[in-house]
């Protein structure tokens, strides 16, 4: 709990220790100074002393409403003066009594920015968790609960404790919804799931109230981090084929330019790749709505020389039986394409995972056309299952593309360890989120869906476990490994490609956020100094590939 | 300059009328094309303008021919005639311009285009022609709109 002013804390615990009932822990009350007593309480409420276990849960909560409102000083300390206390050793009741003698409830903290600035609250580099507070602390390192203790210690104004940390923003609120997510998770790590349950609660109130990007992401961890608790997980098993999934991308599609970036991008590796072919063929791994090619095949439309001619082999989820999306959306491209000028065939193959394609199923034509392979956020998906990802890329090597483009985000989201992908995905989304705030002049609705876009990768990234868990982001680093090993070569994406994703980041408003680097041939977008996704190019190993 | 003569009679002081050759009267609106030629020349606002002086003018300034040259007058070198095919198809333009080059322009200020911003300006009106006819179930009732990041954001207090 936090402390106004040390004096007016003193009378509760040490009466409390005189009177309740002697237990282990009771030595540990009359032992700690006065400082640390206020630990004592939640420590007691979690070892279960006069609290049952059925309301230890509920007594947390309510010492932790008691702790937001007593930190106001001018509260906190006219009203404990005045309340009297009888029984203090039976901490529910102690705890009511607290609360219904104080009749304003706020959560503003005056205390932590006595003593210590707040960092940032999208700086989330000080967490993993336990390296952002002192070593001392660790002292107490009783179980995962321990990390909300250390909430209150830090907050003390004594200034007991050295900080490793200096943070700069006043954004409190923020910063403790940070923590109390990390220590929630925490608790998942070691199995404490009473703990978890009660924290998560606590940061779903505490993001109810905070407003912007930080309260969205939050709420939507808080949301995964329950189900994960509750093993409420369902893979939601689209009946409509996949098409929920594809609206809310053509809404992220059209409200940040990630995708844009990596369709604009990919398609310039592969102009450079096709310069001289007469007959295009590309296969996409994942057409979705196909909006990568109607700028492809404008592109060729205009390359000097005339447009080669454009097939397209578009791998798409199973299709039910009333709808045949695959084909209409090969419809309307071979209408664009006919606008265009430019020759069109289409070939739409219905996949549930890509590992189950063959080479034969392409029917490529090696002898007249260049072959080109693309995935967009696809390749992750095949790490959920061992032996996927080899099988796929054995499938494109045996078809000998030409090149290969392909864009994923810039994460490591397929850490053993639950708590290190919580942490890398929660850096990662606050990051998306916060960009997508920033963009003031987009309506609300393409926003909106946006969000709920990325919040159900969220859910997949923490709750979902095993095959169930697709959105296996990882590095770019790692994916060269993989495809190194696989027997690709990199392919260095050329300055145009650079340049064109400059110009189009300026084109936003929010444009001073939004950064393009070049990464050993690679193209990053990012936001702020975050890279989120990233652009890469391959093509065989060996060099004997030649270009027609 | 029309070589019609209009003859109009005129009153003189001494009660007789006398036959007077006037000037003739050179229209513009009668000559499309010097008007076409005219306000192909103009810059964009000019031709706003000019677009909004009568209803004749309003007609003649959806000419393409006169936005293709506002488009690519800062490109340089000139794109060539197979584009002229596919930006009809694209909706012209007109649309190009307003959609496209004109808030770029505003944002990257440079006076001679390379071919990389003119890439740029037609693919995103290529996936703007494409999402507005083509893509099928949309949520929300605002048609989609790739291109809403170009719009001047609205300063909201």
């Amino acid at each position: 709990m936090k402390r106004g002013h040390g004096e007016t804390w003193d009378p509760p615990p040490a009466s409390r220790s005189g009177e309740g009932p002697s237990m282990a822990d009771k030595k540990k009350v009359a032992d700690d100074n006065n400082n640390n007593n206020n630990m004592d309480d939640e420590l007691l409420a979690v070892l279960g002393y006069k609290v049952r276990s059925s309301e230890m849960a509920e007594v947390a909560q309510k010492l932790e409403q008691l702790e937001m409102v007593l930190s106001n000083d001018d509260v906190g300390s006219t009203v404990l003066n005045d309340t009297v206390h009888y029984n203090p050793s039976d901490l529910s009741t102690w705890v009511e009594s607290m609360l219904s003698e104080l009749n304003n409830p706020t959560s503003s903290d005056v205390d932590p920015t006595r003593s210590c600035v707040d960092r940032s609250e999208y700086d989330l580099r000080a967490i993993p968790g336990l390296s952002a507070f002192p070593k001392e602390e660790e002292v107490f390192d009783e179980e995962a609960s321990s990390k909300r203790i250390r909430l209150g210690s830090w907050c003390e104004s004594a200034g007991e404790s050295t900080r490793s940390v200096v943070l700069v923003d006043s954004q409190e609120t923020g910063v403790r919804l940070v923590h109390a997510l990390v220590a929630c998770a925490e608790a998942i790590q070691q199995e404490n799931l009473n703990l978890a349950d009660a924290l998560v609660k606590r940061v779903g109130t505490l993001a109810a109230s905070q407003a912007g990007a930080m309260g969205k992401v939050a709420t939507y961890f808080a949301q995964a981090l329950a189900r994960r608790i509750y093993r409420d997980y369902t893979a939601e098993t689209d009946v409509s084929g996949g098409s929920l999934e594809e609206v809310l991308q053509m809404h992220f599609y059209d409200s940040c330019p990630y995708l844009k970036f990596a369709h604009f991008t990919a398609n310039q590796a592969i102009l450079e790749a096709v310069t001289t072919a007469r007959r295009v063929h590309v296969i996409d791994l994942g057409l979705n709505q196909g909006m990568q090619w109607p700028a492809l095949m404008q592109a060729l439309a205009l390359r000097p020389g005339g447009p080669p001619s454009f097939r397209l082999t578009g791998i798409g989820p199973p299709q039910t039986e009333n709808s045949d999306s695959l084909q209409q959306l090969g419809w309307k491209l071979a209408q664009f394409a006919q606008n265009m000028g430019v020759e069109f065939e289409f070939k739409g193959l219905a996949a549930e995972s890509l590992s189950d394609l063959e080479p034969a199923m392409f029917e490529t034509r090696p002898e007249s056309e260049t072959l080109v392979v693309n995935s967009v956020f696809e390749l992750h998906r095949l790490l959920a299952r061992s032996g996927s990802i080899e099988k796929l890329l054995n499938t494109v090597k045996a078809i000998k593309p030409s090149i290969i483009t392909v864009v994923e985000q810039e994460a490591n989201h397929n850490g053993i360890v639950f708590l290190d992908r919580f942490n890398e995905a929660l850096h990662y989304y606050s990051s998306l989120f916060d960009s997508l705030e920033d963009s003031c002049s987009l309506p609300s609705q393409d926003r909106v869906m946006s969000e709920v876009y990325l919040g159900r990768q969220i859910l997949n990234v923490v709750a979902a476990e095993g095959s169930d868990r697709v959105e296996r982001h990882e590095t770019v680093a790692q994916w060269r490994i993989r495809m190194k090993s696989a027997g690709f070569d990199p392919v260095h994406l050329g300055s145009s490609a650079f340049k064109q994703a400059s110009m189009l980041l300026s084109l936003y408003a929010t444009g001073d956020g939004y950064r393009v680097e070049e990464n050993d041939g690679c193209l990053m977008i990012g936001w702020q100094t975050r890279p989120l996704i990233t652009t890469s190019a391959w093509k065989l190993a060996g060099g004997g590939q030649s270009r027609r | 300059m029309s070589s019609e003569k209009r003859v109009g009679m005129v009153e003189k002081s001494n009660n007789k009328r006398q036959r007077v050759n006037q000037v003739p009267v050179f229209s513009i609106n009668d000559h499309h094309d010097v008007l076409v030629e005219i306000l192909r020349r103009l810059d964009g606002s000019s031709l706003c303008s000019a677009a909004c002086v009568c209803r004749l003018w309003s007609a003649v300034a959806r000419n393409d021919s006169i936005w293709e040259e506002l488009c690519f007058r800062q490109v340089s070198p000139r794109p060539s005639l197979s584009l002229r095919s596919v930006v009809s198809a694209l909706g012209g333009y007109r649309c190009l311009y307003f959609l496209c080059i004109r808030p770029v322009l505003a944002r990257l200020p440079k006076l001679l285009w390379t071919r990389d911003q003119l890439q740029l300006s037609l693919s995103l009106y290529c996936v703007h022609y494409y999402e507005r006819l083509y893509v099928g179930a949309w949520l929300g009732d605002a048609p989609p709109s790739s291109l809403i990041f170009l719009r001047k954001p609205v300063n909201v207090v």
